[in-house]
């Protein structure tokens, strides 16, 4: 859950040096936050073609309230079920967290039905967490199901994916990150999400993961990321993309490891940032075997054979050419 | 049914770890043994004897568990090891596993489907499964299934076998292919080998087999076309089409091809070969 701007908010930018994404060539990236229900199949070929070989999908808002609890289950089931096919025709391996997002919880009717159904999923395989979940106006509605979720990760043993508020930053991850102290979570197994220049050093002092979004307008610019990487090396730390329906970028997690390299950031530095350290964090879930994408395009997922035939692996897709004029 | 699971339990035996039955058959939730179930036995290919095979075979015709994976057994024995006594009750608890169902457990589920009791209430739920836009979910109701040749309607059997041509699946891995065909089907794949004809796209030559038994004078204008117009296993088709078929100027035509007539005759020729 990511955009609070207006498209009205978005100015025009100079333009900037075009993509070559050459010096990443052969790397691998793990994008830890990417709501791909948003995204078009044009956006899962670009991932693949530039190295993304896994990705985790947190559960999050539709841009709009949803109004009842089967639009709930439908969702869940989507990520755990179609979008994760669909992303499997590209090989991209494709997870996800789940949780009552905070905007919604302010609909207290609705969320305590969602609370009900939740234990139904959080148990399914390939989920690695709990999220997103955290606060947004940080209203007593937001905290109640913040807290209850606390209390199914640790009785699920997942770790949690917190989504921290583009309002009163500061405040709200710190407060954040004490609630999930109070009820006894390991801050290693505790993910705080989109943090800025302002946040991370309280968030790793503490012993959290942080996560940075690389979003354009609202959220860090891989600029400052680079900035960020040199100030406090790679130590967990993780870079995403949070892509969803606004205006934002699928291939941040590679275009940041190519603006990395391009600026003098280690090749182990980098992939700790972009990669190692997403898997880390999430494979506390106990659901995450890298041998199912670590080599892309050959390893063969034996869940997804049928018949001898690895129908479901990478490079499956027929491709089009985009810069023809006649669609056959 | 007693005699399926007793089968489906020596090879869950001989291919999970030795906890892994005694911890099917444990009291407990059925949603939660069901979503756990892959962490108790992973996922590994199993392997079953020949007999077994046969065993499971001769009981359920069609029916096959080769190629599954462990956990997709041990799910089908938690769903055979279900109390039925109470239709109604039985019908939700499965439904529910349905509706909150991840890929791995929807192919569990679908392949399921001839294990369960009351074979007549799942048969909207295994039209279901095959409007599923998931290819192995798609796969688990199709390949080795016996349920829909023995339960689905002649419509929704029809809907069944064009999708499976119109998503390029293998439908010769489909039970009761050629038992179920029938006439409007093989009118319906006419109309839809005119519209490939049409947009010059390729025809699954497949696509004859259901055409062959129905010959008359219409379908015998597209088998003709083959002959005329067709590539040499487009008239391999044909020839198998027609060997299917009592109409007899079809049968006239293919006399003239007397290498395709020994070929089907010697049994070199058949839907399964040309497929290859």
């Amino acid at each position: 859950m990511c955009c609070t701007h207006s498209f009205e908010e978005v100015k025009s930018e100079p333009l900037s040096p075009p993509v070559s994404l050459d010096g990443i060539k052969g790397m691998k990236f793990f994008d830890p936050h990417v709501h791909m229900t948003s995204r078009t199949t044009d956006d899962y070929q670009a991932m693949a073609d530039a190295g993304v070989v896994a990705l985790i999908e947190p559960a999050f808002w539709l841009g709009q309230p949803r109004t009842g609890i089967d639009s709930y289950r439908d969702y869940y089931s989507t990520l755990i079920g179609w979008e994760r096919f669909r992303s499997s025709q590209f090989g991209i391996k494709h997870y996800c967290t789940i949780g009552l997002n905070s905007r919604e919880a302010n609909n207290e009717a609705l969320a305590e039905q969602v609370m009900e159904i939740l234990p139904l999923f959080v148990y399914k395989e390939g989920v690695v967490g709990i999220g997103e979940i955290g606060f947004d106006d940080q209203t007593p509605a937001e905290e109640k199901y913040y807290r209850l979720q606390l209390e199914l990760a640790k009785e699920s043993g997942l770790p949690v994916q917190i989504h921290t508020p583009h309002r009163d930053k500061k405040g709200g991850t710190r407060r954040s990150m004490d609630i999930a102290i109070e009820h006894g979570l390991d801050p290693y197994k505790v993910i705080v999400d989109h943090n800025t220049e302002e946040t991370v050093k309280e968030v790793l002092d503490r012993g959290f993961w942080a996560a940075f979004t690389i979003y354009p307008f609202t959220k860090m610019g891989n600029e400052r990321m680079v900035d960020i990487a040199r100030q406090y090396g790679p130590e967990r730390i993780m870079v995403n993309s949070a892509a969803d329906w606004g205006i934002s970028d699928p291939l941040a997690v590679p275009k940041t490891a190519a603006l990395m390299k391009i600026r003098g950031i280690s090749d182990t530095d980098i992939e700790l940032i972009t990669y190692r350290n997403a898997i880390t964090a999430f494979a506390q879930s106990g659901q995450i075997d890298e041998a199912d994408f670590a080599s892309a395009g050959s390893a063969i997922d034996q869940s997804q054979k049928f018949e001898g035939n690895t129908i479901l692996r990478g490079g499956q897709q027929p491709r089009t050419d985009k810069s023809s004029i006649i669609i056959s | 049914m007693e005699k399926i699971k007793g089968i489906i339990k020596e090879i869950i035996k001989a291919n999970a770890a030795p906890d892994v039955v005694g911890w099917l058959e444990e009291e407990r939730a059925l949603n939660t043994s069901f979503v756990l179930l892959p962490r108790k036995t992973g996922k590994a290919i199993i392997n079953i004897s020949k007999e077994q095979a046969e065993q499971l075979n001769s009981i359920i015709p069609g029916f096959s568990v080769d190629g599954w994976s462990i956990d997709r057994l041990g799910r089908a024995f938690l769903l055979l090891n279900l109390d039925a006594v109470n239709k109604d009750e039985y019908f939700r608890k499965i439904e529910n596993l349905f509706l909150a169902a991840e890929m791995g457990e929807l192919v569990a589920l679908y392949s399921a489907l001839p294990l369960l009791a009351y074979p007549e209430i799942w048969v909207k739920r295994c039209s279901e499964g095959v409007r599923s836009n998931i290819g192995n979910v798609m796969e688990a109701v199709m390949y080795h299934n016996p349920y829909p040749a023995q339960n689905l309607d002649q419509n929704a059997w029809n809907q069944m076998v064009l999708r499976a041509f119109f998503t390029g699946k293998d439908v010769g891995k489909i039970i009761g292919i050629d038992s179920r065909a029938n006439k409007e089907l093989a009118y319906i794949i006419s109309d839809y080998i005119h519209e490939r004809w049409a947009a010059k796209r390729e025809v699954n030559p497949n696509l004859w087999r259901l055409v062959g038994k129905f010959i008359d004078e219409k379908l015998f204008e597209d088998i003709k076309r083959l002959f005329e117009e067709g590539n040499l296993v487009d008239r391999k088709a044909g020839a198998l089409a027609i060997s299917q078929s009592n109409y007899q100027p079809a049968k006239a035509l293919l006399t003239k091809y007397p290498e395709l007539v020994t070929a089907i005759e010697n049994k070199n020729l058949n839907w399964d070969s040309l497929s290859r």
